[in-house]
């Protein structure tokens, strides 16, 4: 790799035109974790590189809602969102992931809005906030948008993102009544990629699962909500019996991918089997106040 | 554990904090990686992208078009400096940049040099090299017979004596075939209660050092000077020396500390060819590997052993061997690996009738070397699975069945070499004890079974290889110690310091080990097989006691009675009236040892050691996903006497975990040659969440009667039996035998389903 620009814009705005170009070795730089692998292995060679570290202090805050959402700027490193105790209070789901997500090194400059616009499908934090109900806010050329998190990814490493867009927000609605739980498996070193990231969230009221949102990662070609496992729990109590049914119809609707961390058939099972452990651990831990 | 007494200076057997511990965490220790000198180049190869095949044309234009680069070399430039460039320690059949075909993907066919590192990358990229295909063999055992002939005549290198009959053999992939005959087997067999037999495989995985190789070559007047992250600096020069048509004392090695070896860096690596370059350009000359690089460059053997043994009354009466190893396409020291591990293949057992074949073959993998144990994790393996297989066969407990097999002090090994010095029984004792072996245990419920495992094995050194040390004490009585031994983390600086401390009755801090430098330090065969502590440090004590003996004789010749208390200092004083002068000791050390007889391998003095290594395990398995968790990992070895009890801990727990990162789920995956994970993103090792959550290290009581001090190696004793131990657990948690490696959890749930009689993994 040989040279390349580094530009540092002071606004937003600024941000958005460098970025606004044809040219896809131009590219924006957050913590860069990600992105310095794949130029150390030549995947990817930039030509311009917008370091958004100049504007960061601007989208960095993380703050509840008064109603028991969540804003947390695409600038936050994953530090302090791990540390945040607005999050810890509202969405301990995800203060829980960031233990065993990267290290402690790349959570400390790995920011939120990188770690989603990368289109990464082995991430832990796509499907947690997919789970959690969240959108992100994006601002471009065109002005601004919002997408859900589920919504965000294309396919395998792509996303909805359009030239020049950036997201600059994520929110999350009310988590009131609900119970969530991530778990991720690794088939090979404990800090491997996962084979297998399951997120879960369910609200429940009369006894029953009142609504639930169910989503698999790192085993699927892109984040996937579970629509036909979500709805086997509605309306069921939440037990053992829905929990397996769940699982029996979350296999049969994704497509999983065979790789280095194990086969489709395998992957199936570890889908089963986590699905219906998050499930449970959703349930025992309670849903947040 | 075992305390020993401590010796009189209080050196040995004291743990002294590693000399260099202050300079590395500061950053101040030096490296190759680090060095930087005027005019240097960088170089950057153009790999092979095929596993086999004929090169056609090699278009090196748009690379030498491109601004900033300084030179583009080819196998026909390297030629105009080295006539024939053909290197290796067995055998010499690896160019310095291939000529006329290619035998691996990843293989270096052509150089390119600039002085940024980065435009000759990028230059690299745009050469165009032309192959026609050429069949591949990939299995070790389809090589036995493959049509596809990796080399088209053996090319044995004059070195080692047991190689000379493949001279000049033709059309075989068979680089080395190692035959023990022992007792009648086919009569053991044919007498036996039982015969079990199975077949035994382990996959190609990489030694990872954390610092990628690195080799900077300096020309000089006649002369040239290689800095070099080497494990073998003797041998780089005596080899460059023997390329170049040189005497010796006109190739200068240098070697600071190493980022890890593992048996990586040995024999040479990059040095054949930054010395062709450095002459070529007459400019120095830096090529740093990157991590991915190190995946093509030298690996670990994957194998298949085949075990059968005959049993009669409950002990074993006859055993067959037969271990193909995978060598990929340079011999590297693969025929090495073939028969000084070949000949331990029926294990530490007392065992009558043996035959053992071991076959290194060529293949078009990338090549594979020593990697710490040379080859014994991959017998051990076989044999510790095997063993416990016929125990259970036999349902009798796996520890009583070893008990009552196991090879005792003073009965003769399969070669015939009598046991001596070897605490297989105190290794095997010591885990089953710490284990509580005869006590009930927890064995889990529902879908979380627990189960436990044990394993030992054993292995000789190397043999026979020579060391030689310079120890130097100076006119105030400090010493330097000059030693080509390499420490590249293992501590050995540190424990040839206290060799020398002991004996000079000197504080350990107060002795100056000087690197190797092959200008001022004198040979050492190389620093591998764990050969260090006992070759070179009976060196170090040979010479630290001439030394001794001279400042004695010294005293004597100044009129001072025996014993009087004058130090070194008062002594120099005396004799030359002011501080001056030096007294030099020197000690080489080479033990006995008698070849193994070509046709029946048999000798009865085969190694100057035995070193023994074990481990028992307590795991759990998640029944529903296969999962495996070590809650408890005990290793235990025969170091002799430690000479730095911490030290050797450390290096009994490291080298468990590097296995167990081998056993668990280190593999490279190959696909047409191509390594397809070769990264650390890709690759996984070992990190500290896969560190067992209780990991002992035990000293074994024992002393090497022959050893300095009565110390030996231990760099790879706690490798030996950690493979076998966890695969032996997971049978006795959920009753399924995995026969390869790794132990992924896919393969646990398959076996899992299989004996369920589901042989379908998950109906959709």
């Amino acid at each position: 790799m040989r040279g390349f620009e580094l530009v540092h814009p002071g606004s937003l705005a600024e941000a958005i035109a460098l970025l606004d170009t044809d040219d896809d070795r131009v590219r924006p730089f957050s913590g860069g974790t990600a992105l310095m692998l794949m130029m150390k292995t030549g995947v990817f060679r930039p030509s311009r590189l917008v370091h958004l570290g100049r504007i960061g202090a601007a989208h960095a805050a993380i703050a509840a809602g008064p109603n028991g959402g969540l804003r947390i700027g695409a600038m936050a490193t994953l530090t302090a969102v791990e540390h945040s105790a607005d999050v810890i209070r509202v969405a301990p789901v995800i203060a829980g992931a960031m233990k065993r997500l990267a290290n402690v090194r790349v959570r400390n400059v790995a920011c939120v809005g990188g770690n989603l616009a990368h289109g990464d499908p082995h991430m832990d934090l796509p499907p947690v906030l997919a789970a959690l109900g969240g959108r992100v806010a994006i601002a471009g050329p065109q002005g601004t948008r919002e997408v859900a998190v589920e919504h965000l990814f294309s396919g395998y490493y792509e996303t909805v993102l359009g030239r020049g867009e950036l997201i600059t927000e994520v929110e999350l609605p009310s988590q009131r009544g609900w119970t969530s739980a991530y778990l991720k498996c690794t088939t090979r070193s404990a800090d491997d990629w996962p084979a297998l990231g399951v997120a879960v969230s369910l609200r429940r009221a009369g006894g029953v699962i009142a609504e639930a949102r169910l989503v698999v990662s790192a085993a699927t070609e892109k984040l996937t909500r579970l629509a036909g496992a979500e709805a086997a729990l509605v309306g069921a109590a939440a037990d053992g019996t829905a929990f397996a049914r769940a699982a029996d119809a979350a296999v049969a609707e994704v497509e999983l991918v065979e790789d280095a961390r194990g086969s489709a058939d395998y992957k199936a099972q570890l889908l089963r089997v986590h699905l219906k452990r998050a499930l449970a651990q959703a349930v025992n831990d309670g849903a947040v106040s | 554990m075992t305390i020993h007494r401590p010796l009189p200076a209080g050196q040995v057997g004291r743990s002294v904090p590693r000399l260099e511990a202050r300079r590395k965490v500061t950053g101040r220790a030096e490296y190759v990686h680090n060095l930087v000198v005027p005019g240097m180049l960088h170089t950057k190869v153009v790999r092979s992208t095929v596993p086999h095949g004929r090169i056609l044309s090699i278009d090196t234009a748009a690379a030498e078009a491109l601004e900033g680069v300084y030179r583009v070399v080819t196998a026909d430039d390297i030629r105009t400096v080295v006539p024939d460039p053909w290197y290796g320690p067995a055998f010499h059949d690896q160019p310095v940049l291939a000529i006329d075909k290619v035998r691996h993907v990843g293989e270096p066919v052509v150089a390119v040099l600039a002085e940024d590192p980065y435009v000759a990358a990028e230059a690299a990229q745009l050469v165009v090299v032309e192959y026609e295909p050429m069949e591949p063999v990939f299995d070790e055992i389809e090589a036995m017979t493959s049509t596809a002939v990796v080399h088209e005549v053996l090319k044995p290198a004059g070195t080692f004596p047991d190689l000379k009959h493949l001279v000049g053999r033709r059309d075989t992939n068979v680089a080395l075939d190692y035959r023990l005959r022992r007792g009648d087997v086919d009569a053991a067999f044919a007498a036996a209660d039982r015969v079990f037999e199975h077949e035994f495989k382990t996959q190609q995985v990489m030694h990872t050092p954390l610092e990628p190789m690195v080799s900077l070559a300096e020309p000089g007047d006649d002369a040239l000077t290689i800095h070099t992250a080497s494990q073998s600096p003797s041998f780089v020069r005596i080899e460059i020396a023997r390329l170049l048509g040189w005497p010796e004392n006109r190739v200068r090695v240098k070697v600071p500390y190493l980022g890890g070896g593992f048996g990586a860096k040995l024999y040479i690596k990059l040095e054949a060819l930054v010395a062709c370059l450095a002459l070529l350009t007459r400019r120095p000359v830096k090529w740093s590997l990157t991590m991915e690089e190190q995946f093509y460059t030298i690996t670990k053997h994957a194998s298949t052993f085949r075990i059968a043994s005959a049993v009669k009354d409950g002990h074993v009466t006859g055993r067959r061997c037969e271990v193909f190893w995978n060598g990929g396409a340079y011999a590297d020291i693969g025929p090495r690996v073939t028969q000084k591990s070949g000949f331990t293949a029926p294990g530490p057992y007392d065992i009558d009738n043996v035959a053992i074949d071991s076959y290194a073959l060529y293949t078009n993998r990338p090549p594979a070397g020593a990697l710490r144990g040379f080859g014994i994790p991959q017998l051990v393996w076989a044999y510790e699975s095997h063993t416990d297989l016929i125990a259970r066969g036999l349902g009798v407990d796996p520890v009583a069945f070893r008990r009552r097999n196991i090879l005792r002090e003073g009965r003769p090994q399969a070669t015939g070499t009598v046991l001596r010095d070897a605490a297989i029984e105190g290794v095997l004792d010591d885990i089953a004890r710490r284990m509580d072996w005869d006590k009930p245990f927890d064995r889990g419920s529902g879908t979380t079974q627990r189960g436990r495992g044990i394993a030992v094995g054993f292995k000789a050194s190397i043999a026979p290889t020579t060391s030689v040390a310079i120890v130097n004490v100076a006119a105030d009585g400090s010493a330097n110690l000059y030693l080509s031994t390499v420490d590249m983390g293992q501590g050995s600086d540190t424990a040839m310091a206290q060799i020398v401390a002991e004996t000079l009755a000197l504080r350990t801090e107060d002795v100056k080990v000087v690197h190797p430098d092959t200008d001022v330090t004198p040979y050492d065969m190389a620093t591998l097989g764990s050969r260090s502590t006992f070759h070179a440090g009976n060196a170090v004590k040979l010479a630290a006691e001439h030394a001794r003996d001279q400042i004695e004789a010294l005293a004597k010749s100044l009129g001072l009675p025996p014993g009087s208390n004058y130090g070194p200092a008062d002594l120099f004083k005396k004799k030359y009236g002011m501080q001056a002068g030096n007294i030099i000791g020197v000690g080489t050390y080479i033990p006995d040892y008698k070849s193994p007889a070509p046709e029946t391998g048999l000798s009865d003095n085969v190694t100057p050691f035995w070193m023994v290594g074990g481990t028992g395990v307590e795991i759990e398995v998640d029944t529903e996903t296969g999962h495996v968790r070590i809650l408890r990992m005990v290793n235990a070895c025969d170091v002799g006497r430690p000479l730095n009890p911490k030290i050797v801990e450390t290096q009994i727990s490291g080298a468990a975990l590097m296995q167990l990162g081998f056993t668990m789920f280190e593999n490279m995956d190959l696909d047409g040659g191509q390594v397809t994970n070769a990264s650390l993103a890709d690759y996984k090792i070992p990190g500290m969440h896969d560190v067992p959550d209780e990991i002992e290290s035990l000293i074994t009581e024992a002393e090497q009667h022959s050893g300095p001090y009565g110390a030996k190696g231990v760099g790879e004793s706690a490798t030996f039996g950690v493979s076998p131990a966890i695969a032996n657990a997971i049978h006795d948690a959920v009753g399924i035998r995995l026969t390869a490696l790794p132990l992924s959890p896919e393969a646990v749930f398959r076996a899992l389903r299989e004996a369920e009689g589901n042989t379908g993994t998950d109906a959709k």
